[in-house]
């Protein structure tokens, strides 16, 4: 038996948990088979969720998963230039015909589907990404020169998480794009996911119990994001996820976080999605989502 | 007497490797034991970090580096900061600020200390007042702040318990940078 997963046609955060739905109970006992072959689009966010899967299952000790690589040449050529394929080669038995990635693709990837494995990689991360970064940042979204830095810093702090918390290895790309339907503006998004042991496991010991029956993963992210908690008795943790989202808030830029069944979002003006998702299906990890939309500019 | 500790220097030690991004917490950790080491085999009271060359300094970086040398360090050594860009300051004082701490910096191109991270309102001015007009015992203080005698003790003591002034006999100094 194979359980076939339909890669969503425009896969990004929203269309995430139908794509998390189709596992069912994790990890699945069949053979898992992703078919991307009608899609469409994917977002950062979308591109390193399907790796994470594939790493998921494979750390589950579950049959190497197959995927069907899209139909369409031209969303094929943006996977490969995104390195997509490259690092999915490792984790899925691909099917179907892959382009070779090229060095002449589309300049708004900012940093590749990049895998962070230790504080090396995070350092490897912030060094490529800074040239890029200010390009892009000040010279097409219209942000300030200093806001490259806090863009790094933002990206450091949001890597190092899977480092420090997931227990395993993770992913993280970073791209710019215009958000056509929900802002009609350029954004530059950072995508960060592991396929780990998420929020809810990661601060259990040290803070479940002030919750009681609340705990969960919708109060695991709260207690992160909302509170700076962490799971080290450290007084000087916690406070990467705070200092981001007082960037975003300057910038009215978004943060999301998906975990285990939840996701939590501070949700700038510009948007409508719901600040709390619950009883969502479940997907492993942590998968966090930054936006940061072009300044000044009024929406088309 | 003063030691300056060029951290750009002990980041490509410590990681050996190129990097001119002071960013991760291991990272931060190994380069605050080398300071750590560096001033345990010095006589200087006076530690200046001197952060140019250095691109980026990440939350968790000036956690590992300031933080929680100034919590380590509080009763040796007094550590003044130089070589800092206008974007490191925000990470820093950030850090600062969440564990209460202070530390005087010094701007480029100015002779003047900046006070970065968290001191009551009094112990600023009386920060500055000491900068600006050198060793100060608390009544020339009182008298040029025109505040009465026990709050510019309070302000003075405040900032000599955060080490950012010396206390010599009856006069709080600057600290030494140069």
């Amino acid at each position: 038996m194979t359980r076939v997963i339909e890669v969503p046609a425009h896969f990004d955060d929203r269309s995430f948990d139908a794509f998390a739905g189709g596992f069912g109970e994790w990890p699945p006992e069949e053979k898992v088979l992703l078919d991307a072959r009608s899609t469409q689009w994917a977002s950062p966010y979308g591109l390193i969720g399907l790796l994470t899967a594939g790493q998921a299952l494979a750390e589950a000790k579950r049959e190497k998963p197959l995927l069907t690589v899209p139909t369409s040449d031209e969303v094929k050529r943006y996977w490969a230039r995104a390195g997509f394929f490259h690092h999915a080669a490792d984790l899925f038995e691909l099917h179907g015909k892959v382009p070779r990635a090229t060095t002449t693709g589309p300049s708004d990837v900012l940093l590749d589907v990049t895998p962070v494995r230790a504080s090396e990689d995070v350092h490897s991360v912030v060094d490529k990404i800074s040239e890029g970064a200010s390009r892009i940042l000040h010279g097409e979204l219209g942000l300030e020169m200093k806001a490259t830095l806090r863009f790094s810093m933002a990206l450091s702090e949001a890597c190092q998480n899977i480092v420090e918390h997931a227990g395993t290895s993770g992913w993280v790309a970073v791209q710019a794009y215009t958000f056509r339907r929900r802002l009609g503006r350029r954004v530059v998004v950072i995508a960060v996911s592991d396929g780990g042991v998420g929020f809810r496991r990661s601060l259990e010991s040290t803070h479940a119990k002030r919750f009681g029956e609340r705990w969960g993963d919708g109060a695991a992210l709260e207690a992160a994001l909302i509170q700076g908690v962490s799971r080290f008795r450290d007084p000087g943790r916690g406070q990467g996820l705070a200092f981001i989202k007082r960037f975003l808030d300057q910038w009215e830029g978004k943060i999301s976080i998906r975990s285990g069944t939840a996701r939590l979002s501070i949700i700038p003006p510009w948007d409508e999605d719901i600040p709390l998702s619950e009883n969502l299906a479940y997907f492993p990890g942590a998968q966090v989502q930054i936006i940061i939309p072009a300044q000044g500019a009024e929406p088309r | 007497m003063i030691q300056t500790i060029r951290i750009g220097h002990l980041l490509r030690e410590a990681a050996a490797a190129p990097y001119r991004n002071l960013v991760t917490r291991p990272t931060g950790a190994a380069v605050r034991i080398r300071i750590e080491e560096a001033l345990a085999g010095s006589t200087c009271m006076t530690a200046l970090l001197d952060f140019s060359g250095i691109e980026l300094v990440d939350l968790s970086c000036a956690d590992e580096v300031v933080a929680k040398l100034l919590l380590a360090v509080r009763t040796a050594y007094f550590v003044v900061l130089q070589g800092l860009r206008e974007d490191h300051h925000e990470a820093i004082e950030h850090v600062l600020v969440h564990h209460r701490l202070a530390v005087a910096a010094m701007p480029p191109d100015s002779r003047e200390p900046r006070l970065l991270g968290w001191v009551r309102a009094d112990a600023r001015r009386a920060f500055a007042c000491v900068c600006d007009h050198g060793p100060l015992a608390v009544p020339n203080l009182c008298g040029v702040l025109r505040w009465p005698e026990p709050r510019g003790r309070a302000a003075l003591n405040d900032l000599a318990l955060h080490r950012l002034v010396r206390p010599m006999g009856e006069l709080y100094h600057p600290l030494p940078t140069a």
